[in-house]
């Protein structure tokens, strides 16, 4: 093998032997580690530069190779390094060695880091790739072209390397590893060194595009690498974005336009172009997103207005190939207009070949519906502005005849069927009425556009075709299938998964922007689309769904067992009830404000339920008790928040409160408790006898509480105690309901 | 590294006595359309005739080939079918069809060149190559790599640049990617076979002179620092090609595996 040099051996011969060495390798990846050994000693620099080529450029191919494991690469990596470290530093080295010795460190730089991360101790490695990075990063600007677009990409794997990542990149070639794999207390690495070296080239990097170079294959290698880092390192996408929407790739196009300047126009703006179709399409909620698309337009524009020869007359010089285009030009000569058949064609009819006026069979076939609806808009338009105004008036004449024609025949066929046409297909522009005749289409076009408009019938196929009876023309009235019935079942279940889509845009929506000034009594709800105006449709939509659907009455969820056809609807109700429970419960302190609105909006619906079915149930009683029980399971003693919650809701029942009671169990929010009932006692007269006997309740269940409860009772119910006392001399706390 | 495949080629082609018209080093060459049967197979061929190492792919979902009507073509999966039972498929479904529009032909062509059309997405970059000896073109390929990608047409440039950009440049590698707008049909493939030939061995051309440029990069002292490479020839010879074939519009950028 290789691994021996004899120095009788030809620098040919050796080669040769090189290349089987390399044979065996690629066939088998596990020979990797003991071929790239031997053959260092005979590539380093003292040897012929054919060796030397070879050498760097095996080792670059080795360092990247995809057959290689992670594990495998690290231990190759770290045994070649200082052989490489000769090839950079050797001074007036081959410029094609240098170029392949700095591939080969690209790859070798993430593979050499991770493996400094997990084995500190090896302060060698450290300094020889330390070593290696410091010299081709000063090589960089003034190498020879060829090298020095291997530098930018060296450059770019020390910033991916050294930048900490989203974890979106591919696990593979050491792209993954970033600076957030490096432990903040690494001995030989410091993170934010590194990170700023980082940022540091990244600005290096971008300085081409920064000053705006037409040096084509600098801008172009950049701008390749670019796409992975903005992708997969977020700290530098805002950064290489501004820089490559700012860059003009069209700057050259002011110099003289030679066959060389075109080419370097070209690439530059299509290669801008495509990153930034390239990073548009994966992250189109970039707040730059809109200046990229425009970017992508501008330069299309631009580039088609100073390319334009190039590109659009190609199309005139070349004789058309395809049959269509022969069929297609003469039509827009005035002379072929003779050729449009007024006459309709044989039966059966599609109304397809009613609007079609070519003889060309090769066209007749052609499926319009297969271009994409923006490019036939383009078409149109482009015909549109192009056309004989004759010709078209000679093609919707040969339409308009064609129709009538049909009609009379129709008609004597069938008199006493009503008119034939409908809403459904008046809009088409098919009326026997040439007044209102819609003269906007190009005739050649009429055909897909009819057919889109039909999106029941299946696509266009040769009318002799007998499974193109559904398109055939039935000029009457067109009908859609009557939906199948829904049975409840799979009404409930499509309700459920509509429910469960109502909450989908809440996280999305804007929080109302800066408290509005109140519009009080005039206030329209839902007006603004945020996340208030969607809270206040949700919870009607629970509360009053039903109403429009029962002619009963507003309001009611009647839960009748007998009615399977019901259950469904009802139940839709109560699923958004669950939903907006379990939505509001997942962040309650924040979300109060919509538990108050909600139960008014219950409040309001059972006093309407009241009024017009004394029978149907109530919901607002079941809710907020639910509502405060699953408050106080998270209550904690700070939670102010509680007392506003029972001062809002739109009305208080003994249960409600009596849930207060249960917070007493715990001594630390014993305060809370009670002064959210003295608030009520003091704020809302109305409940102030059942907030006083709850106060009372707690006196005497809870003798932790004893000291406060007293204070108010005093106040607010004086004498009280002293008949308790005089009662049970003291009364023992009910300890049964205290556990 | 790209270049050790130049002295691989020398040395097999030693091997195999061709030495006297192997002019020794040669770009590796791929060429792309979108079903990898047509435009891109023409190219493989005149390539591989010309004693380039090349492979081919398509850019597509799937293989697309005209059926009876426009809207019924012919489906095939990519990297599982291969030419010779398409070929056999569409020979049994409508002989004369098929022979008339050209496509047995076309496929009987393909099936001598290599085993199946690959989608060029699936191309695992870098991965050797060496089952594919049988393939027309593989010899000097079998690094896995190409140093020149020509594609034929500007949707399969547009998605071999996003897939590369996709890939993240793994392999370092620079690669030069050269878009030639060619028209799909028989003859024109058959053109633009033609045109990539010419523009492969002037890009070559310029190749051999630069590795034969031994010596010195000397930038260290800063006195050839303007010397020029490979790389930074290829645009003026693109240009020149192109005032060449001025009916085949051609984009080119420098992209990386």
């Amino acid at each position: 093998m290789a691994a021996a040099p004899v120095k009788t051996l030809t620098v040919a011969e050796q080669i040769q032997q090189l290349n089987a060495a390399r044979k065996i390798v690629l066939e088998n990846a596990s020979y990797y580690d003991r071929i790239v050994k031997g053959i260092l000693p005979i590539i380093g620099p003292s040897s012929p530069v054919e060796l030397r080529r070879w050498g760097a450029e095996f080792l670059a191919e080795s360092l990247s190779s995809p057959a290689l494991g992670n594990r495998d690469k690290e231990n190759l990596t770290v045994a070649i390094l200082d052989t490489l470290r000769l090839l950079v530093e050797s001074p007036n080295e081959d410029p094609l060695v240098l170029k392949a010795s700095v591939i080969a460190a690209a790859s070798a730089y993430p593979i050499a880091m991770r493996w400094i991360i997990h084995n500190s101790y090896h302060k060698e490695s450290w300094e020889s790739i330390s070593a290696i990075k410091t010299r081709i990063l000063r090589i960089w600007d003034g190498a020879p072209t060829p090298v020095k677009i291997c530098c930018i990409k060296f450059a770019q794997r020390v910033i991916l390397t050294q930048t900490a990542s989203n974890g979106m990149e591919q696990k593979m070639g050491g792209l993954d590893v970033s600076l957030s794999m490096i432990p903040p207390n690494h001995p030989l690495l410091d993170p934010r060194l590194l990170e700023a070296e980082g940022a540091g080239l990244l600005d290096r990097l971008l300085a081409v595009l920064q000053d705006n170079s037409s040096d084509a294959l600098l801008v172009d290698s950049t701008l390749n690498t670019l796409a992975v880092l903005a992708r997969t390192r977020p700290s530098t996408t805002t950064r290489i974005l501004n820089k490559v929407l700012d860059f003009n790739p069209l700057k050259l196009a002011n110099s003289p336009l030679t066959p060389k300047t075109k080419v370097l126009i070209k690439s530059m703006e299509k290669t801008t172009r495509s990153l930034l179709i390239h990073l548009f399409k994966r992250d189109p909620n970039n707040p730059l997103a809109p200046r990229m698309q425009q970017q992508i337009e501008r330069l299309y524009g631009q580039r088609r207005d100073i390319l334009d020869e190039s590109s659009k007359k190609r199309a005139f010089v070349q004789p058309p190939a395809a049959e269509y285009n022969d069929a297609k030009r003469p039509r827009m000569d005035g002379g072929a207009a003779a050729q449009i058949q007024q006459r309709p064609p044989p039966p059966p009819q599609s109304l397809a070949a009613v609007y079609t006026l070519t003889n060309n069979p090769g066209l007749q076939s052609f499926d319009a519906t297969q271009v994409p609806a923006a490019l036939a808009a383009k078409i149109n338009v482009r015909t549109l502005a192009l056309i004989n105004p004759a010709v078209l008036e000679q093609a919707l004449n040969a339409i308009r005849i064609r129709f009538s024609t049909l009609y009379a025949a129709a008609a004597a066929a069938a008199p006493p069927q009503p008119p034939a046409i409908n809403a459904g297909t008046a809009p088409l522009g098919v009326d026997e009425d040439d007044d209102d005749y819609e003269p906007d289409f190009y005739a050649a076009e009429d055909t897909e556009q009819i057919l889109n408009k039909l999106d029941s019938a299946p696509p266009e196929v040769p009318a002799e075709d007998p499974a193109a009876s559904a398109a055939l023309a039935p000029l009457g009235p067109f009908k859609l299938q009557p939906p199948q019935t829904v049975n409840p079942d799979l009404a409930l279940k499509v309700g459920q998964i509509t429910s469960s889509r109502i909450f989908g845009p809440l996280p999305g929506l804007e929080e109302a922007a800066a408290r509005k000034p109140k519009a009080g009594i005039n206030r329209l709800a839902a007006s603004s689309y945020d996340r208030d105006s969607w809270l206040t449709l949700i919870t009607r939509l629970a509360t009053r769904s039903t109403a429009a659907l029962e002619d009963f009455s507003i309001g009611i969820k009647p839960e009748d067992p007998g009615n399977a056809l019901d259950r469904p609807r009802t139940s839709l109700s109560n699923l958004i009830r669950e939903t907006l429970y379990n939505y509001i419960l997942e962040d309650w302190r924040r979300r109060i404000e919509v538990a108050v609105a909600w139960l008014c909006e219950e409040w309001y619906n059972d006093q309407l339920t009241k009024k017009s079915n004394a029978d149907a149930p109530l919901h607002y009683e079941k809710w907020a008790l639910r509502l405060v029980d699953g408050i106080l399971t998270y209550t904690t003693a700070q939670d102010k928040v509680l007392t506003r919650f029972l001062a809002e809701i739109p009305e208080l029942s003994r249960a409600v409160l009596g849930r207060l009671k249960s917070l007493c169990g715990d001594p630390t929010k014993v305060q809370l408790a009670l002064t959210s009932l003295l608030y009520l006692v003091m704020m809302r007269p109305p409940v102030r006898d059942i907030a006083l006997d709850t106060v009372a309740d707690i006196w005497l269940e809870y003798e932790d509480a004893r000291p406060l409860a007293g204070k108010y009772l005093l106040k607010w119910r004086p004498g009280f105690i002293e008949s308790q006392q005089a009662q049970g001399g003291g009364a023992a706390p009910n300890t049964m309901i205290k556990a | 590294m790209d270049h050790a495949n130049g002295t691989a080629n020398l040395a097999s082609a030693a091997q195999t006595g061709q030495t006297e018209d192997a002019p020794g080093f040669k770009l590796k060459l791929c060429t792309v359309c979108a079903s990898n049967q047509n435009r891109s197979m023409e190219g493989h061929l005149r390539l591989a005739q010309a004693g380039y190492p090349v492979i081919s792919f398509g850019t597509g979902s799937l293989v697309r080939l005209p059926g009876p009507t426009i809207t019924q073509p012919n489906v095939y999966k990519f990297n599982e079918t291969s030419y010779d039972s398409i070929y056999r498929e569409l020979e049994a479904k409508d002989p004369r069809l098929y022979r008339a529009n050209g496509l047995l032909n076309m496929l009987g062509r393909n099936r001598v060149i290599k085993w199946g059309p690959e989608r060029w997405q699936d191309w695992q970059i870098g991965m050797p190559r060496l089952k594919h000896e049988k393939d027309q073109g593989s010899e000097g390929m079998e690094g896995g790599v190409a140093d020149v990608v020509i594609t034929c047409e500007e949707r399969c440039w547009d998605a071999v640049i996003d897939d590369l950009l996709n890939r993240g440049s793994p392999l370092n590698r620079p690669v030069h990617v050269i878009n030639i707008d060619i028209r799909d049909n028989h003859e024109e493939a058959s053109i633009g076979g033609g045109a990539i030939v010419d523009l492969a061995d002037s890009l070559n051309k310029i190749a051999v002179e630069e590795r034969d440029k031994v010596g010195a990069a000397s930038f260290d002292s800063g006195s050839a620092a303007s010397r020029s490479g490979f790389d930074e020839r290829v645009p003026d010879v693109l240009a020149d090609w192109q005032e060449r074939w001025p009916n085949l519009p051609a984009t080119w950028t420098l992209a990386w595996f």
